[in-house]
């Protein structure tokens, strides 16, 4: 097993562990297992063979980061605003702990939570003290990775423009704001892991992540528009509420420490910037074993759910899903409302496509009356709903219980394409739909109902988007494929897949300009569905 | 010191409102080898959770080694090893990297838990998979690995939850063997299982629970003339009140057919 460089580091703090009372060996042992097995993905069922070699091992998670040092360029600009650190640093934070609390939430929840660890280690003569330290020490290794990917390129521009001081300040912040988040996690997890039980309690986390994906999203919109609207000059007074954005803090911290000012309020904003993250962390300790022992409550499998039997709806229409489709398409419904993993990775970015078309609306819609804008195009931006379709469509390909796939390859289905096609039906009409809905009618109050004919168009397009983000991907069965492998592949690919949207827009567009044109664009794209939807196989 | 190495004193546990376990008290001598059988959900895993302190919450008194296990850390837990029903392991490890990291968290040493586990997988057939992940493993060579991990610090008393299971007949035999050796060797068996036919012939002692409660408790002979039945399999029917099967396997054959 590799010495890890990150371990090797580690032993530098060996004493402060030692002191704490953590058997630092054992710890490390632990630590060095985990991050080997992270390396590794767990083959597929179907191409498992006994004597596979061992390939010389690249952590896939590495290969994954260039994406955060994409996101971290967007930092840049915000470093050459005015001296205004109070607006500058709050707004670099919140996009910073934004991309660092939704990854902790999306990708690591699984490491807070995680119950394999019971019978392995639990039964060793281990302390729960080391266990835990080791869990929280991984994330926090993660966590690392992630904001050095993120900010090492902003780090370089400002120790060019801004000076070594400011690049320092910076750093220490960043380090603080990732402790803050990981500690806030941690704890607002434990305060709902008290409180229920079961799947109850899965199910809150569930809605609790994606309640905070959608938070975090909108307070930055807020943050940043309640600068925008006031002028740039414009001096914030310190309000109460301050204290409850925690971008906020180190934005005072920045004033105080670099703009020389003295206010009271900045003073209390800087004490919270040092303050918040060393208390939270400490509590979070302390409360540990507390964590560790609600975290049991995972495992109790409680509660009966009553069985619904709406699908003797979709007996009625073989046209959209044939016989043959149907068990399929009950199965993924019923997959995609059950299956945990898949909700924590879909879920929050469905919230995000109910809200982004409004964000790209407002902004077009500050330039203008209201009479304008609702005569306005501005209903296009319902086209960024689609954003939801290509991670979702990769997703259904994966399953927390992916072996149990070998039912595909035993049971007589006439062709396996079958339970792809009915897969993504399920999906579209479970997930997509309602969604698409939704916006929809929020739409027609605003543009009133002479954009109908638009939305139909969009609807269809959005049918063969569907299509066409599976035909790119691998086409691995619905739910045969582990979480793990999702990673690597999956974020370029989905990157990629979002440039189609804005074709989609471009020919909706020219339909406008042409005389009956956005009726004959959704006849032509009914056409391509009909075409593509009967060819796949 | 006395001979006694568990001691279980008015046990009860809840879930919820759920009481799984409504008052057991057992002691277990060294070198005895106990079949603890029960229905499903009768709280035999339970049970051993406790004992391993992987579940809390309980009333009643454990003593492991003569010594309450509340309060005293983990530290008895070094001489206990454990076979969980759930064949859980880091499967993304080699069967050398796993079972080297658990002996290392039984404190010992790499390099000789290193020597000892490929001996060990040698005598189970196993010594040119060492070096291949676990995930790539049979049912039967992950429950060898699982019996590989439980035995190499050398525990004085073991708890073995459906330890055969995926095995073949060769091996069930080695390690029933194994069990009947380590057995006289002054070392304490904790067997639970549903697989009658094997606890009947290994235990020295069979524990029944049912309903939460124990409800028959001595040798399979003991047993015998208590419920006058002839195989552990009838008793177990007996004391559990199951009169129906053959109504039950009817009833499954005729919906089969019903097509």
């Amino acid at each position: 097993m590799e010495n890890f460089l990150i371990l090797r580091l580690l032993d530098l703090f060996k004493p402060v562990f030692l002191k704490m009372g953590v058997e630092y060996k054992t710890m490390r042992r632990i630590l060095q297992v985990k991050l080997t097995m992270d390396q590794r993905r767990k083959p597929t069922v179907f191409s498992q063979s006994m004597k596979k070699k061992d390939k010389p091992e690249k952590n896939e998670f590495f290969k994954s980061l260039w994406i955060y040092g994409f996101f971290g360029l967007m930092l840049i600009p915000f470093l050459f605003l005015k001296e205004n650190y109070l607006f500058q640093v709050s707004i670099l934070f919140s996009i910073f702990m934004f991309i660092i609390m939704t990854t902790l939430i999306s990708d690591f929840s699984s490491v807070l939570l995680d119950l394999r660890d019971k019978s392995v280690l639990d039964t060793k003569p281990v302390k729960s003290k080391t266990v835990s330290m080791a869990k929280l020490l991984h994330v926090t290794i993660y966590m690392l990775y992630i904001t050095l990917a993120t900010t090492l390129i902003p780090l370089v521009v400002s120790v060019i423009f801004k000076g070594i001081l400011f690049s320092g300040l910076l750093l220490a912040s960043f380090a603080l704001a990732d402790i803050f988040i990981i500690a806030f996690t941690a704890l607002l997890y434990l305060f709902i892991l008290r409180y229920f039980d079961g799947e109850k309690l899965k199910d809150i986390i569930n809605y609790v992540q994606i309640a905070l994906s959608i938070g975090i999203m909108i307070g930055y919109q807020v943050v940043a528009r309640s600068f925008e609207l006031v002028n740039l000059d414009y001096q914030l007074e310190f309000a109460w509420w301050q204290l409850l954005l925690p971008p906020m803090w180190f934005a005072g911290l920045f004033d105080v420490l670099l703009g020389g000012s003295r206010s009271f309020g900045n003073v209390i904003l800087t004490l919270f910037a040092v303050l918040g993250p060393v208390v939270s962390i400490l509590v979070y300790v302390k409360m540990i074993p507390d964590f560790e022992r609600n975290l049991q409550k995972l495992t109790a499998q409680t509660g009966k759910k009553k069985a619904s039997s709406k699908w003797k709806v979709f007996r009625s229409m073989p046209f959209f899903i044939s016989k043959e489709e149907l068990p399929f398409f009950r199965f993924t419904r019923i997959m995609m409302k059950n299956e945990r993993d898949f909700k924590l990775k879909v879920y929050p970015s469905l919230g995000f496509a109910v809200v982004v078309p409004f964000v790209f609306m407002f902004n077009s819609y500050s330039m203008m009356s209201f009479e304008e804008f609702a005569a306005s195009r501005s209903y296009l931006t319902i086209y960024s709903v689609m954003l939801v379709i290509p991670m979702s469509v990769i997703m259904l390909a994966h399953s927390g219980s992916y072996k149990g796939s070998w039912i595909y390859q035993v049971a007589p289905v006439k062709s396996l394409g079958l339970i792809n096609k009915a897969a993504l039906k399920a999906f579209l009409f479970q997930l997509f739909l309602p969604l698409f809905l939704l916006v929809s009618i929020m739409f027609s109050f605003l543009f009133g109902l002479r954009i109908l004919d638009d939305l139909i168009a969009v609807f269809l397009a959005a049918l063969i988007y569907t299509l066409l983000c599976y035909l790119a991907g691998e086409r691995e069965l619905a739910f045969s494929l582990p979480f793990d492998a999702v990673k690597q592949s999956g974020d370029i690919k989905v990157f990629l897949l979002f440039l189609i949207i804005p074709l989609f827009v471009g020919l909706h567009f020219l339909a406008l300009i042409l005389p009956f044109g956005v009726a004959g664009y959704a006849i032509l794209l009914f056409a391509v569905n009909w075409i593509l939807w009967k060819r796949l196989r | 010191m006395s001979s006694e190495v568990l001691s279980i004193t008015g046990l009860k546990k809840s879930y919820g409102s759920k009481e799984v376990l409504k008052g057991i008290d057992l002691k277990v001598d060294k070198g005895e080898i106990i079949g603890y059988i029960g229905p499903n959900g009768a709280g035999k895993s339970t049970t051993v959770k406790l004992m391993l302190g992987l579940e809390e919450g309980y009333s009643g008194r454990i003593e492991i080694f003569g010594e309450d296990i509340a309060g005293q850390g983990g530290s008895y837990k070094q001489r206990i090893g454990y076979i969980p029903e759930t064949s859980e392991m880091y499967d993304s490890l080699t069967a050398q990297e796993y079972l080297t990291f658990v002996a290392e968290l039984y404190g010992m040493d790499y390099d000789d838990a290193d020597r000892k586990a490929e001996q060990l997988f040698d005598v189970f057939g196993l010594g040119d998979v060492y070096h291949s992940r676990i995930s790539s493993f049979s049912k039967g060579m992950r429950q060898k690995t699982l019996i590989v991990s439980s035995f190499l610090h050398n525990p004085d008393l073991l708890f073995l939850d459906e330890p055969l299971t995926g095995l073949d007949a060769n091996s069930v035999m080695v390690f029933k063997e194994i069990l009947a050796r380590f057995a006289a060797e002054g070392k304490t068996i904790f067997y639970s299982s549903h697989i009658m036919d094997v606890v009947e012939k290994i235990s020295n002692r069979i524990v029944l629970l049912h309903g939460g409660h124990i409800v028959a408790n001595g040798s399979f002979e003991e047993l015998k003339t208590q419920s006058k039945e002839g195989s552990l399999e009838s008793i177990f029917n007996q004391m559990t009140g199951f009169h129906e099967h053959e109504d039950r396997a009817a009833e499954f054959v005729s919906i089969v057919r019903e097509g």
